[in-house]
């Protein structure tokens, strides 16, 4: 008999709060479910909004292992679920031969002894409910996403050498995906769907403040305003991540800023902006004066920051 | 007391069913388990927080992001508050009283020689809805046709006839103003990205010149998802080829011919080709130049592309596009410098001259992607050609720009659909969803 291990909504809520994830109520509500109904959940968003991290903070606050699955292309069942230890198993043949003792018989080559447990079993064979993450499952290939479908609908897994294996506690499953393809009817079916967006500037205020100690309220809100400005623009490649928003704002507190202007974001652009086009474009289409009109800092005059001046 | 909470609960249960019956038809894949998820999802929610039970059921029910919007109007719509319910029926019943007494007036204005004309309610409809000038344009036109000299009453269907592809042209108007007018209403908005989501639904021949650069960044979005599904699908996985016992054998030598490691073969992988004819007659100028830029934003995965414009003779276009050019300096160069621009369509010549000039083009690893409309002159002689063309390359795609319900009224379309696999491709999503896992 499975034992449902559960949480409020008002717990998972207040878990996010300390864990330093903050996130909106159907969020929040959209994990509840997937809890309560013990289905896998589906997380899409860009690159950086926080997918990974929220199988980190949900293992943080049900206070279970975190079993992580990273997927590739190429990405098969030896590399998820299990692999028996082939060179192990030659080695013992060679040695019973050599050493004359009685043959070995087949069930004992085929034994847990020889067996190399991958992320999928060991979540299913944990005796303590764990979190499953596995990660841009877009990235796998089409045909080992039909081979999730056991594991996700059923939480369980079949090896031939020793049948079918059911969870001894059925995980808690994330599955993150960047939308690089389409997946499946299938696996999207046997999933609770969340999309995850970029933040808007009050969120990401409360994030960079959460996340960042030290950091001064003005420099919060003018590090969210530039990022939510630069996210705007439509021919970036790539549009910053929180990830990124928070190294930002890292090095500016270490360079003991407590505000923003132009020349600073521009001293400190690569640290936002990765690629050399993007940096170009921010020259060409914003500018230092771009980021102070977005900053509301009129040029003659006003509140204006004396950070970069040091 | 126990009655009345199983009666709330099947109110429940039948109001859900209702929901995720208005959700299919409008093209969401709710399925029997999504329903049972959304069910079991409310009983673990409190159901009397509307933005709770909004939340739940899209948790539950949609699973694609590009569906929220059309979940949360369609749920907007279907949960209303009971007065706003009962508002709302009432407004149905005066809306429909309002077109019934519409349609009698319309089927009255339109007699002929003391019989109403045969058409469907929509045509009446839509002709109660026009401007009063060009209603009594239509009026004008079959009271003269009635008055003529030696009109028959066989006439009446040819008159029908007249009024109804009067009534269609009325319609492409209608809707190419529309379009118009949204871009109008939408410029300055300043999400790009939204707008050119939306763009993909438009058809393509209707996207206003404003609207390129959102069209663009669609276009180039797909390009790049498709580009990664290509490469994925090219680059073989460790053990995807089959056993190389050479190999292992050789390799394994160390271990006194035990095999430890197995070694295998790697995929063998064909370079294919892809052969684009595009269509520049008038009609089909926009729907070219989306195609063609579409391809050419998959230029670092599908190198070997060929693209031939084509009317009644053939304009290799492939050393002109390289590089990566921009909407409109496409839809300029496709107009204003292609020699093939203007010329009356003729597919069977343009596939006799592909099939003389560049032969060496044609084999086993081409796969040939027809834009156009399938009006062409000398079909017959089209159909011939391109059976030939069939027979030397691996498959033909075509994608016709022309609405899939359209496409019984014209007889080549039928003719080469038997031939070739064809593909609506009016809009940008069509034109994604047929070149999808194709190339």
């Amino acid at each position: 008999m499975l034992i449902k291990m559960t949480i409020s909504l008002a717990d998972l809520k207040s878990g996010f709060k300390k864990t330093g994830y903050i996130c909106d109520d159907s969020t929040a509500l959209t994990v509840y479910l997937a809890l309560e109904l013990q289905k896998p959940i589906l997380i899409e968003g860009a690159p950086g909004v926080g997918k990974t991290e929220m199988g980190k903070v949900l293992a943080d606050i049900l206070d279970s292992e975190l079993i992580r699955l990273q997927c590739y292309e190429g990405l098969d069942e030896t590399k998820a679920l299990y692999e028996w230890n082939y060179q192990r198993q030659l080695l013992r043949i060679q040695m019973n031969r050599a050493l004359e003792k009685d043959q070995i018989c087949e069930d004992d080559l085929f034994s847990d002894h020889y067996l190399l447990e991958r992320p999928l079993l060991k979540a299913i064979r944990s005796s303590k409910r764990a979190v499953l993450l596995i990660d841009e499952v877009d990235k796998c290939d089409p045909e080992f996403e039909a081979f999730l479908f056991e594991v996700l609908s059923d939480f369980q897994v079949s090896i031939p050498e020793l049948g079918t294996i059911p969870a001894k506690e059925i995980p808690v499953v994330v599955l993150t995906s960047n939308n690089e393809r389409e997946l499946s009817d299938g696996l999207k079916r046997r999933c609770l769907y969340l999309y995850l967006d970029f933040p808007e500037v009050e969120k990401e205020v409360q994030i960079i403040k959460a996340r960042i100690s030290g950091v001064a309220d003005r420099l919060a809100w003018e590090t969210a305003r530039v990022v939510a400005h630069l996210r705007k623009q439509a021919d970036l490649r790539k549009k910053p991540s929180i990830a990124e928003t928070l190294d930002w704002a890292r090095a500016l507190v270490s360079l003991n800023c407590s505000c923003l202007d132009g020349k600073m974001v521009a001293s400190t652009l690569n640290l936002l902006l990765k690629t050399r086009s993007d940096q170009q474009l921010f020259n060409r289409d914003i500018g230092i004066q771009g980021v102070d009109r977005v900053l509301g800092q009129a040029a003659n005059g006003g509140d204006t920051c004396e950070c970069s001046k040091m | 007391m126990q009655q009345n909470v199983k009666i709330k609960e099947q109110y429940l249960e039948k109001n859900l069913a209702v929901f995720a019956g208005l959700l299919r038809q409008e093209g969401l894949p709710v399925g029997t388990t999504e329903m049972i998820d959304a069910l079991r999802a409310l009983t673990v929610i409190d159901i009397s927080s509307r933005d709770t039970f909004k939340a739940a059921l899209q948790a539950t029910l949609v699973k694609n992001k590009k569906d929220q919007p059309l979940f949360s109007r369609l749920f907007d719509h279907y949960f209303v508050p009971l007065d706003e319910h009962r508002k709302r029926n009432e407004e149905v019943l005066l809306q429909e009283e309002q077109l019934s007494r519409q349609l009698e007036q319309a089927a009255a204005d339109l007699k002929f020689k003391g019989e109403l004309l045969q058409l469907s309610n929509e045509e009446l409809k839509q002709y109660s809805n026009l401007p009063p000038e060009k209603r009594n344009s239509i009026q004008d036109f079959v009271q003269q046709t009635e008055n003529g000299n030696r009109v028959e009453p066989q006439f009446k269907p040819i008159l029908e006839n007249v009024v109804k592809s009067h009534l269609r042209y009325c319609r492409s108007q209608e809707k190419i103003e529309n379009s118009a007018a949204g871009t109008a209403s939408g410029a300055g908005t300043g999400n790009i990205s939204g707008e050119s989501d939306l763009l993909r639904e438009v058809d393509i021949e209707t996207i206003a010149a404003s609207e390129l650069p959102a069209a663009e960044e669609l276009l180039k979005k797909l390009s790049r998802k498709m580009a990664v599904q290509i490469l994925r699908r090219r680059r073989s996985g460790p053990r995807s080829g089959k056993l190389d016992l050479r190999r292992s054998l050789r390799d394994n030598m160390q271990y006194g011919g035990l095999i430890f490691n197995l070694k295998y073969k790697p995929k063998h992988r064909s370079r294919e080709q892809i052969l684009l004819l595009c269509d520049v007659s008038a009609s089909m100028k926009n729907y070219s130049t989306f195609v063609i830029h579409f391809l050419y934003n998959l230029h670092e995965v599908v190198r070997d592309l060929s693209c031939f414009s084509f009317s009644d003779t053939l304009e290799d276009l492939t050393d002109v596009l390289k590089g990566r050019n921009s909407l409109q300096f496409l839809l300029d160069r496709v107009i204003r410098h292609s020699k093939t621009w203007g010329g009356g369509t003729d597919l069977g010549a343009a596939l006799r001259s592909l099939e003389e000039v560049h032969t060496d083009r044609l084999n086993s690893k081409t796969t040939v992607i027809i834009v156009s409309d399938t009006k062409t002159m000398a079909l017959d002689d089209a159909l011939k050609a391109l059976v030939k063309i069939k027979e030397k390359i691996k498959r033909v795609i075509w994608l016709n720009p022309l609405a899939a319900d359209r496409w019984p009224d014209y007889r080549s379309v039928g003719l080469i659909a038997e031939q070739v696999e064809m593909w609506p491709c009016s809009n940008i999503g069509q034109l994604e969803e047929a070149l999808s896992g194709r190339l």
